[in-house]
């Protein structure tokens, strides 16, 4: 621990920024196992215990790079106050992301299955589509780009297609036990595409700029 | 992210700035000698009556609090105490109290940056608790190691038996190689002075002027570029230990990384806001204020290297085996080890509850208590 000082290696903010590529790829496959269990016939019993460890080095890699940011304003001032901001906020949405992952899992555990039911092909795309935003969401991460255009307006019909399938769920004649299991997944599905939305806005542009002519 | 995060403070080129403090390290050894070159033109009786206004040797350690807090650094007041030594003004005797003055007057800095949690109860307790648990270590180290060192010496004999191995004994004067190197700029000095028809007493008080300026001008530039070089280093440290590494190896990162800044103050005023925000514990951070007390006397150990009198590398010396006696007597035996814990936790507590009290507390112990001792005993 001493001979840290004399090594080589990441500064503080770059190694913050590797660590939370890392924890959205954590949280990516919590939701693809969670997804499995809910929507390919896993048993939730063999898939859980992967998901809630998973889940909580995702929430002791908050809490340990929540510290390492508090030691980098202590160390340097308050000249990346702007980027710290951001991944204190980052870091947060993805925690965030790996609950909802483990909230699809209770869904599971509590008895839900999609697994024979008529709209599984649409579910198993939905799914699909929002794990491909998580791979996405990391290359952002990790690639220090910006976002690519497009990227933001695809999230943002995704959370308003899946708002679309939660209102019609509201004020369906389907019996109950057909749409509240569905309108509850959904509304996870929904959470985890807006933090990952918030997450790279936070990264990319940690505190709004205020123009004057705004 | 829209920029690499961490690489807004490096508008210097890495080798551009260790130049640059090599550079500093070196005027800083001038300004050192300088001082010495001055105190020795003022002649005897300006010797004699720095001499005797320190003979007491809590009226020595209460001026040591008080120059130190003046300047917020141990590193200068030490280097200047050593200045002082080498010259001759001061002996060995007289400069050991003001060192371990130096210690407790240090440990103002963090004390002061605590203050600035004052508006948050919590922040504020755990933030006041780490600044004092430095301030108790000291005062207590001083209350037990000062009278046994009056009595049997063990500080400064250890000093000067480590001293005398490394230049030899007997001589008042020692060949040291660094004051060659700064025998030149020292010369100029004195010349400027002598084109200005300054002469005598005037000529060596401006000289102490120029070198006290020097001291604190270019140590103050050291830990600055230092800290910026080394800034990533001393993050990837406090990583390392946060919550995780035992008091050892926390009291070693607080060496490393005060010597690496040259600066005590740096370090354990980094600690405050992360003892603030719960990140590190005040059991954390503790060793590490102790390991910035040892870190910080290496910068008289240099100033001694820019030094004529094999006394000035013996005061230097005592600074540091005063730190680490401290530690061994009152860190490393555990009935000894909780007592500035608890009485910091017990300070914070009763700050929390009257702020005022805190305030009195730096003042009273900074200020009011040395400038009265320095009234009453010189």
């Amino acid at each position: 621990m001493v001979l840290s000082f004399f090594r080589a290696g990441d500064t503080g903010l770059d190694h913050v920024v590797t660590r939370s590529v890392a924890m959205v790829s954590d949280a990516r496959h919590s939701f693809d196992l969670a997804c499995t269990a809910l929507l390919s016939g896993a048993q939730p019993k063999s898939i859980a215990d992967d998901v809630r460890e998973t889940d909580l080095r995702i929430n002791a890699n908050e809490q340990q790079l929540r510290g390492e940011l508090a030691v980098h304003i202590s160390v340097h001032g308050p000249n990346d106050i702007g980027e710290v901001i951001g991944l204190i906020l980052l870091l947060k949405k993805i925690e965030r992301v790996g609950d909802h992952a483990k909230n699809i899992l209770d869904l599971a555990e509590s008895g839900v299955s999609f697994t024979n039911e008529p709209d599984i092909d649409e579910l198993l795309e939905e799914r699909r589509a929002v794990s491909g935003f998580f791979a996405e969401a990391s290359e952002i991460l990790a690639e220090h780009d910006g976002i690519p255009e497009g990227f933001r307006d695809r999230l943002d019909q995704m959370i308003d297609q899946i708002q679309g399938r939660i209102d019609g769920y509201m004020t369906s004649d389907e019996p109950g036990h057909q749409v509240v299991p569905r309108a509850v997944y959904h509304r996870y599905l929904k959470r985890i595409v807006a933090n990952l939305n918030s997450a790279v806005l936070a990264a990319t542009e940690p505190v709004r700029v205020i123009d004057q002519a705004d | 992210m829209a920029r690499p995060p961490g690489t807004a403070n490096r508008q210097m080129p890495t080798g551009a700035r260790a130049a640059l403090v090599v550079a500093l390290i070196y005027l800083f050894l001038v300004g050192v000698s300088s001082l010495e070159a001055g105190i020795k033109i003022m002649g005897a009786d300006t010797q004699e009556r720095l001499f005797s206004a320190v003979s007491n040797p809590i009226a020595g350690l209460c001026v040591g609090i008080l120059g130190t807090v003046l300047v917020q650094s141990s590193s200068a007041s030490t280097s200047v105490i050593v200045g002082l030594v080498a010259s001759g003004a001061l002996g060995v005797e007289q400069a050991v109290p003001m060192v371990m003055g130096a210690n407790i007057g240090t440990t103002v800095t963090n004390t002061l940056v605590s203050l600035g949690h004052v508006r948050q109860s919590a922040e504020f307790k755990r933030a006041f608790a780490a600044a004092t648990v430095h301030d108790f270590f000291n005062v207590l180290a001083v209350s037990i190691l000062l009278p046994i060192e009056l009595i049997f010496k063990p500080i400064s004999g250890t000093a000067k038996w480590v001293s005398e191995l490394l230049v030899g004994s007997g001589g008042t004067e020692w060949k040291s190689p660094v004051k060659k190197w700064v025998k030149e700029p020292v010369g100029w000095l004195k010349d400027m002075w002598d084109q200005f028809g300054a002469s005598g007493n005037v000529k060596g008080a401006l000289m102490v002027a120029t070198g006290l300026a020097i001291v604190l001008v270019a140590l103050a530039l050291v830990t600055r570029n230092m800290k910026a070089l080394v800034a990533a280093r001393i993050e990837r440290s406090l990583n390392a230990i946060l919550g995780k590494a035992g008091g050892l190896v926390a009291l070693v990162v607080g060496i490393v990384v005060t010597i690496a800044v040259q600066s005590s103050s740096i370090t354990t005023s980094i600690l405050i806001p992360l003892s603030a925000a719960g990140v590190l514990t005040l059991r954390n951070a503790y060793p590490v204020t102790l390991g910035a007390n040892v870190g910080t006397t290496i910068t008289a150990l240099l100033a001694a290297l820019a030094a004529s009198s094999p006394d000035s590398l013996t005061v230097a010396l005592a600074h540091t085996t005063f730190n680490i006696i401290g530690i061994l007597s009152l860190y490393a035996l555990p009935f000894f080890r909780d007592v500035p814990v608890i009485a910091a936790t017990a300070m914070a507590e009763i700050a929390v509850r009257r702020r005022v009290l805190a305030v009195c507390y730096v003042v009273g112990l900074f200020i009011v208590a040395p400038l009265v001792g320095v009234a009453i005993l010189r």
